[in-house]
């Protein structure tokens, strides 16, 4: 089983909002952010994911942790701003009372009264002035650890055929469900990069192989593959994988 | 599955989902949080700016476009680029957040590469910005790993039979960009001027780089 981000191959949604003008042609440019309040979501989330109390792995798990009728309801951002308020109350940077008092001032209007004047910043808040030094630098997922691949380029493997996560029921992994139990070849190595299964749940980095790995579009989708020799990749994890012989 | 011991329950969400307490306004919902925050001294409003101007105005579609130019009328920097994208790009100044670990992928006349995310919405940011609301939207990301060919030509984009569609699901830390081919009739261009007809949809694999008139 698995959860309802795992949508790759899903049937039932409609067309693709492709964005065209007057002359129905297809417009290559929207606004970075449609709403103001999109781009408050998002720097907001940024801004408190670099207070180092969680990783990506853990905060992309919280979005796929949302009740599936809220995943489903939610547009893209009121995805991340409620994910957003589980890991600032679980990591204990925000409480409950606090979020209620400052959700009834929204309500009923009396929220620019309550903005403090003089605010004494946390040593871990990310200043404006580290911002472009941040940014460049990333958060690089390689380790250099001295773990050799298993499997070669060319190699024939399958996948996991069950959600690969097997410390954590109904935890985080990266493996799509349309793609597991399928036959691929190796198409490359990556290094060796942090494993989301063990790094969303605060288990360690525990980096490993990555590999991207090959399918046939037949091998996917069977007689109804829009086209067999369609190739689709992903990228994996070592783990994730088996040798498969005939 | 038998081992039954070994496997612990993902109960790390010690209450009942917080978020259930939002206003159902997702404006007020951002300024309730966003203020929280800010009297907390957790975030600052001076960093909030900083990041969306730099991605409003300074990060975005741009700068890929001036990534694929160069590789249109550069051999020696094209060649570098698909050997180690992430080098290659950091020589243009581009690097960061989203795009640690960057692949570009060549178009050709029998191959023709598309990017999805289908778990999230992972995306190149050095070299694109912030995805596109499509890009993020539940339909592309069902329907493109399965009917890649009829997505494709809600673009507008009709490929013929013999092009064989790969398609790369980001569903690790590695950021794909698509290296469009260079239009026809377009010899005699510098790379300032390619930069233009280079769209951003071309670099998803969604579309194709203008055309001259």
């Amino acid at each position: 089983m698995s959860r309802l981000h795992d949508m790759g191959g899903r049937f039932g949604d409609g067309s693709i909002p492709v964005p065209r003008n007057d002359e129905n042609e297809v417009v290559n440019f929207e606004p970075t952010f449609k709403y103001d309040w999109h781009a408050r979501a998002w720097a907001i989330t940024l801004a408190a994911g670099a207070l180092g109390e969680w990783n990506i792995d853990v905060s992309r798990h919280y979005r796929e942790c949302l009740p599936p009728k809220d995943y489903i309801n939610f547009s893209y951002y009121e995805k991340w701003l409620a994910a957003l308020v589980n890991l600032l109350i679980d990591k204990e940077l925000i409480s409950l009372n606090e979020l209620k008092e400052y959700v009834s001032a929204a309500k009923n209007g009396t929220i620019d009264n309550i903005i403090e004047k003089e605010i004494i910043l946390d040593e871990r808040a990310w200043l404006a002035k580290d911002v472009q030094k941040t940014l460049g630098w990333g958060g690089p997922s390689i380790r250099n650890v001295n773990v050799s691949p298993v499997f070669n380029i060319g190699d024939k493997v399958i996948t996991q055929n069950y959600s690969p996560n097997k410390d954590i029921n109904g935890g985080h992994t990266r493996l799509p469900k349309y793609a597991m139990g399928r036959v691929g070849l190796i198409h490359s190595y990556n290094n060796n990069h942090v494993f989301p299964d063990k790094n969303a749940h605060g288990l360690g980095e525990n980096p490993l192989p990555l590999y991207t790995v090959e399918f046939k579009s037949l091998e996917l989708w069977g007689e109804l593959a829009e086209k067999q020799n369609d190739s689709i990749l992903l990228d994996l994890w070592e783990p994730y994988l088996k040798h498969f012989s005939n | 599955m038998s081992e039954k011991k070994n496997i612990v329950d993902d109960h790390h969400h010690s209450h009942d989902h917080a978020h259930s307490h939002l206003p159902s306004d997702p404006e007020l919902r951002v300024k309730a949080v966003e203020t929280l925050l800010l009297n907390k001294g957790l975030i600052d409003s001076k960093t909030l700016d900083e990041l969306i101007d730099t991605y409003e105005n300074r990060i975005g579609p741009k700068n890929g476009a001036n990534v694929v130019a160069k590789a249109w009328v550069d051999p020696e920097y094209k060649k570098r680029l698909l050997i180690d994208a992430t080098s290659a790009i950091r020589e243009l100044s581009y690097q960061g957040r989203q795009g640690e670990n960057m692949v570009v992928v060549e178009n050709t006349p029998e191959i023709h590469n598309v990017i999805v995310c289908t778990l999230c919405s992972c995306y190149p940011w050095p070299v694109l910005g912030i995805p596109p609301t499509w890009y993020k939207s539940d339909e592309y990301r069902s329907r493109t790993v399965r009917e890649p060919r009829k997505v494709l030509l809600e673009f507008g984009l009709s490929l013929g039979p013999k092009v064989q569609i790969k398609l790369w699901d980001s569903t690790a830390e590695i950021r794909y960009l698509v290296l469009p081919m260079r239009p026809k009739g377009t010899e005699h261009m510098g790379e300032s001027e390619l930069a233009e007809l280079v769209t951003r949809n071309s670099m998803i694999g969604t579309g194709l780089p203008k055309e001259i008139k």
